[in-house]
């Protein structure tokens, strides 16, 4: 929270620091629209905030995003220099210290039919970034077959912590568990979602072992990291593009474990997907975790092998 | 004797007040230079380094001469300590508190503001343009400060010096 105060104008800060504690733990985004009341997001509620620090549902009583505030909010995010963050505008997200991440909208401008970046910037989303240690626990056990890691597929809707899960695998395995010891880790993090990178540091904690190709496209990176970096598993988020599929088909094929995921409710779907659909039928993926928000976010729905047949939990961890 | 010490203090003194006219002339184009150098380091570090600003003036403002370095070291320091809210904000203050001690007039003062106006709130193609052009009316004015460092220089020195002989000589 104290990183997110810093790259806010005084003013707004004023208004959450008064937020009650409560609400302030929970804090998931604040979103910012130019002439439009504030609007914070904290477990799965929305509210208004009132100039002192009240939640409101009322619109006319929340405080009002002015032009003003917004030049002070693009200034202190670009610590004033606005063209160190042409890439960022081009993808329509700055991270932040912490690996924060504040999503912007306004004027698309356009080069040759291509998103040149984004000017007059009036939309903001600041998404705070919590990290949750220790989920990957209930499926570590599933990802190992006589000590050696299985390929694997995440699935899982979206705002399911596919992606909390997937960043706590890579840690797990970075540290080295009691399933395994410690492995060397690469991650491609095209969206700069799984280590949250700002310069190319991992703003989130994704182990001692790990190296994260930031900002890069997954099917170009997975090959980088493989010849260049030598990771014993690969970790990528949301492969969807053919030659992404490409990528992990080769990846696995030169000896490198890879645990990726995907969008989707279960097996049956992705199994309908072009791409993915071939790498299953081919059976690249040994485990097939799904999560759901059945027991809220992150539960594991079902862990499911190779030929698609569900594993119970004992029953993998004993033949581990 | 006191009236020979008190001629050779007018002498000694009027010769100093045309030896610092003179030497703004001698120190403008000298400080003009370190600013158009300033301002490509700047270009250098904004378009190709995308060095956030804060840390590009101080990297420039240690490179380069005291006398302008402490101009963009100020700023910096504005920005850093947030009491300046824009760039704009910082390059004035800076000025506002520094500008007296340098060599420099109106002219250059104007050309930094309107470069402070843009610095940092727009993609790379376009602060290069805005630095670019600053250079260049910086350059005409070097120009303009040569010439009269060429005619002004040696003529106040001498105008100081002869303008007291000619108290003493009208004294005695």
């Amino acid at each position: 929270m104290k990183e997110i105060m810093a790259i806010l104008p005084a003013t707004i800060r004023n208004i959450l620091s008064a937020l009650p504690a409560k609400v302030v733990e929970h804090l998931e985004e604040i979103r910012l629209r130019q002439n439009q009341p504030m609007e914070i997001r904290y477990g799965q509620q929305s509210s208004y905030v009132t100039p002192t620090g009240q939640l409101t549902s009322n619109v006319r009583q929340g405080w009002v995003f002015t032009a003003e505030q917004v030049v002070k909010l693009v200034n202190q995010l670009s610590q004033h220099s606005l063209y160190a963050l042409e890439e960022e505008l081009k993808r329509g997200y700055i991270t932040v210290v912490g690996g924060h991440r504040v999503g912007i909208a306004g004027k698309v401008v356009l080069e040759h039919g291509e998103v040149k970046g984004i000017r007059d910037l009036t939309s903001f989303n600041i998404r705070i970034a919590r990290e949750k240690k220790g989920v990957a626990q209930a499926v570590m056990p599933f990802l190992f077959e006589n000590g050696t890691l299985l390929n694997t597929l995440v699935i899982s809707p979206p705002q399911c912590g596919k992606t909390t899960l997937l960043r706590d695998i890579a840690r797990t395995i970075s540290y080295g568990s009691e399933w395994s010891s410690s492995r060397k880790v690469g991650i491609v993090d095209e969206r700069s979602e799984l280590a949250g990178c700002l310069q190319g540091v991992p703003q989130r904690d994704v182990g001692p072992r790990t190296d994260v190709l930031d900002a890069c496209p997954k099917a170009v990176g997975m090959m980088m990291l493989i010849r260049s970096m030598s990771p014993d598993v690969l970790i990528v988020d949301e492969v969807g593009r053919p030659e992404d599929g490409d990528a992990v088909w080769e990846a696995i094929h030169a000896g490198v474990a890879v645990i990726c995921s995907a969008h989707g409710a279960d097996v049956g779907e992705v199994a309908q997907r072009p791409m993915l659909g071939k790498l299953v039928r081919h059976g690249a993926f040994s485990r097939y975790i799904v999560l759901s928000r059945a027991r809220g976010v992150g539960t594991v729905q079902a862990v499911y092998d190779k030929s698609l047949n569900p594993l119970a939990k004992e029953q993998a961890v004993w033949s581990s | 004797m006191v009236k020979l010490i008190g001629a050779l203090m007018i002498l000694f003194s009027a010769s100093m007040v045309g030896w610092q006219i003179s030497s703004y002339y001698a120190n403008r184009p000298v400080q003009l230079r370190s600013l158009l150098l300033a301002l490509q380091m700047l270009e250098t570090e904004i378009v190709y380094g995308l060095t956030p600003l804060a840390r590009a003036f101080v990297k420039v403002g240690r490179r380069i001469s005291p006398v302008i370095g402490k101009l963009f070291l100020l700023a910096a320091e504005l920005l850093r300590e947030e009491q300046a809210q824009s760039a704009e904000e910082a390059l004035r203050l800076a000025m506002e508190r520094h500008w007296p001690q340098t060599a420099l007039g109106k002219q250059e003062k104007d050309v930094l503001t309107s470069l402070g106006l843009v610095l940092g709130s727009s993609d790379r193609e376009d602060q290069q343009k805005h630095l670019r052009l600053a250079v260049t009316h910086l350059r005409g004015l070097l120009e303009e400060a040569r010439a009269e460092q060429m005619k002004y220089e040696k003529m106040y020195k001498s105008l100081g010096f002869l303008g007291g002989l000619l108290i003493v000589i009208l004294m005695f």
